[in-house]
């Protein structure tokens, strides 16, 4: 089991140290000796060493010199600085410059130096490990995004090949379909990959970088409502945009916000309701804009309040099909951009959302 | 689309079904008579290459996927700017994808060999609307 041994190398120019510490530390530990700087250089070349011990006095190159000249070539082996001397200036020499762990007075005692090694060497040890971690950490990073990638490709090229078929049918007449079966498979493979975007929608903001841009919440806002209003004609939709000063913020999770929540105000409306409606009010200010989602719709039961924001979370008070993860995907955005989210719901009245986003407009240009 | 009769589409996609799927979309919708697939993209520029020796190379849409194995669109893209400009005036090119992945997205509106990037399933008007308005500029 020789290559689980600590190797250390110890640095002395008394001979007579050196062999008292391969003395006394040869049988627990695997130990490399020199008797000058320079020597110590030469060692370190061939061997990685777990932990480095120089005398602070020696000619030429002192322990805190040396120290000092190797941390940046060979920054992992955990330096220890053994000295007769307590000179306060060389203490501080050796923290500042060398870098070192620990500081031993010569003479050693030997528990005192057992003791220091192991801690030494457990903090080698965990170091290592922390950089194995990250490097771990990095491949699962970019599995990660291979994965949103092929999700969005793989994932979703069969069902797109799905609804060419069905659209086709309809084109030839060719599929005698007297129970509308066509369409009831159009209704799923339109959910699944509304499901699939929205998957590939959260792990794009929880990636993504950060970007600010110009905003104008006008055309950001038509943009949103001209999408829905084809899905439900008969929603009314008052906009009013209130923005006398340039907005900066993240186009990407502001776009998302706005589409999850204005899509969960056109999507839960009463069957019943003569006037669905949908208002939407922006008010910009040098700071941070305010938006306020208001609709008439099916609204949520108070004990489920707390809940909505919970990733796989779906009010059972409701028969439409949903993912659960759209307000999820809505609050992570938000904590992505700095904004908060508050929610105001009568059931069977309405919900209202109101959110804030920090303006970044001073900030950062 | 009488105005241009000796108009040819090359379909590229490794999809077999897709390859099915915009033939028959082309032939009802009477945008060409001539419709050539190819499941690889290596194949379509062989084929566009010996095109070199007609004496005249006629109007060309050529319906390009963006994720192919072996050699994928932007790589074709790569592939089909050295070629000729005698070859490469009567082309023009338009890629279809499922793809919402915001590289290949903004990739692909980078391209100036592309004219357009439409989203699959294709819709056949969609699809109308940019050949025409590719050889409405033209004139």
């Amino acid at each position: 089991m020789k290559n689980n041994r600590i190797r250390i190398l110890y640095i002395d120019d008394e001979v007579h140290n050196l062999n008292a510490f391969m003395a006394s530390f040869r049988r627990n530990y695997e130990i490399y000796i020199a008797n000058s700087a320079q020597e110590g250089k030469q060692v370190l070349k061939g061997i990685d060493v777990h932990i480095i011990i120089a005398d602070q006095k020696m000619p030429n190159t002192t322990g805190v010199e040396f120290f000092n000249e190797i941390k940046n070539v060979l920054p992992d082996p955990i330096r220890i600085l053994l000295t007769g001397y307590t000179d306060v200036e060389d203490i501080i020499d050796a923290i500042n410059k060398g870098h070192i762990y620990s500081y031993i007075k010569k003479p050693w005692d030997e528990q005192e130096l057992h003791r220091t090694i192991n801690n030494a060497y457990e903090i080698h040890a965990a170091r290592k490990q922390l950089k194995e971690k990250i490097i771990e950490l990095e491949k699962t990073n970019d599995e990660l995004n291979r994965f949103i990638y092929s999700t969005s490709h793989d994932l979703r090229s069969p069902l797109m090949s799905v609804l060419g078929i069905i659209n086709l049918s309809r084109l030839d007449n060719s599929v005698t379909d007297p129970n509308g079966y066509m369409n009831m498979i159009e209704m799923c493979v339109t959910r699944l990959d509304g499901f699939i975007q929205k998957i590939i929608e959260y792990y794009r903001n929880s990636r993504l970088e950060l970007e600010f841009e110009r905003i104008d919440f006008n055309n950001l806002i038509r943009d949103c409502t001209d999408t829905f209003h084809h899905q439900n004609t008969s929603i009314n939709f008052n906009v009013e945009v209130d923005q006398p000063v340039e907005f900066k913020g993240d186009t990407f999770r502001i776009s998302v916000i706005l589409n999850n929540l204005i899509s969960n105000a056109v999507k839960y409306q009463k069957p019943e309701e003569e006037h669905p409606t949908v208002n939407l009010i922006v008010k910009v200010e040098p700071h941070k804009a305010t938006i306020r989602i208001e609709d008439n719709g099916i609204g949520i039961l108070s004990e489920h309040l707390n809940n909505i924001f919970k990733m796989f979370f779906r009010s059972k008070n409701n028969n439409k099909p949903g993912s659960g993860i759209g307000l999820y995907i809505v609050k992570e955005a938000l904590t992505k951009i700095g904004g908060t989210i508050t929610v105001d719901s009568r059931f069977g009245e309405g919900t209202q959302f109101e959110i804030t986003i920090p303006n970044r407009n001073e900030f950062d240009s | 689309m009488n105005s241009i009769p000796d108009l040819r589409v090359i379909l590229i996609d490794d999809n077999d079904i897709d390859l099915l799927l915009h033939e028959k979309l082309i032939s009802l919708q009477q945008l060409s008579r001539t419709v050539l697939s190819f499941s690889n993209a290596n194949k379509a520029l062989e084929f566009l290459s010996s095109n070199i020796s007609l004496p005249h190379i006629p109007p060309t849409v050529i319906l390009l996927d963006i994720q192919m194995p072996e050699m994928d669109g932007f790589e074709f893209l790569r592939s089909f700017d050295t070629y000729p400009q005698k070859i490469k005036s009567q082309c023009s090119i338009i890629m279809v994808s499922s793809s919402l992945d915001f590289g290949d997205i903004s990739r692909t509106n980078a391209n100036p060999l592309v004219v357009r990037l439409l989203k699959k399933p294709l819709q056949s008007k969609e699809l109308k609307d940019v050949i025409e308005s590719i050889f409405k500029d033209r004139d």
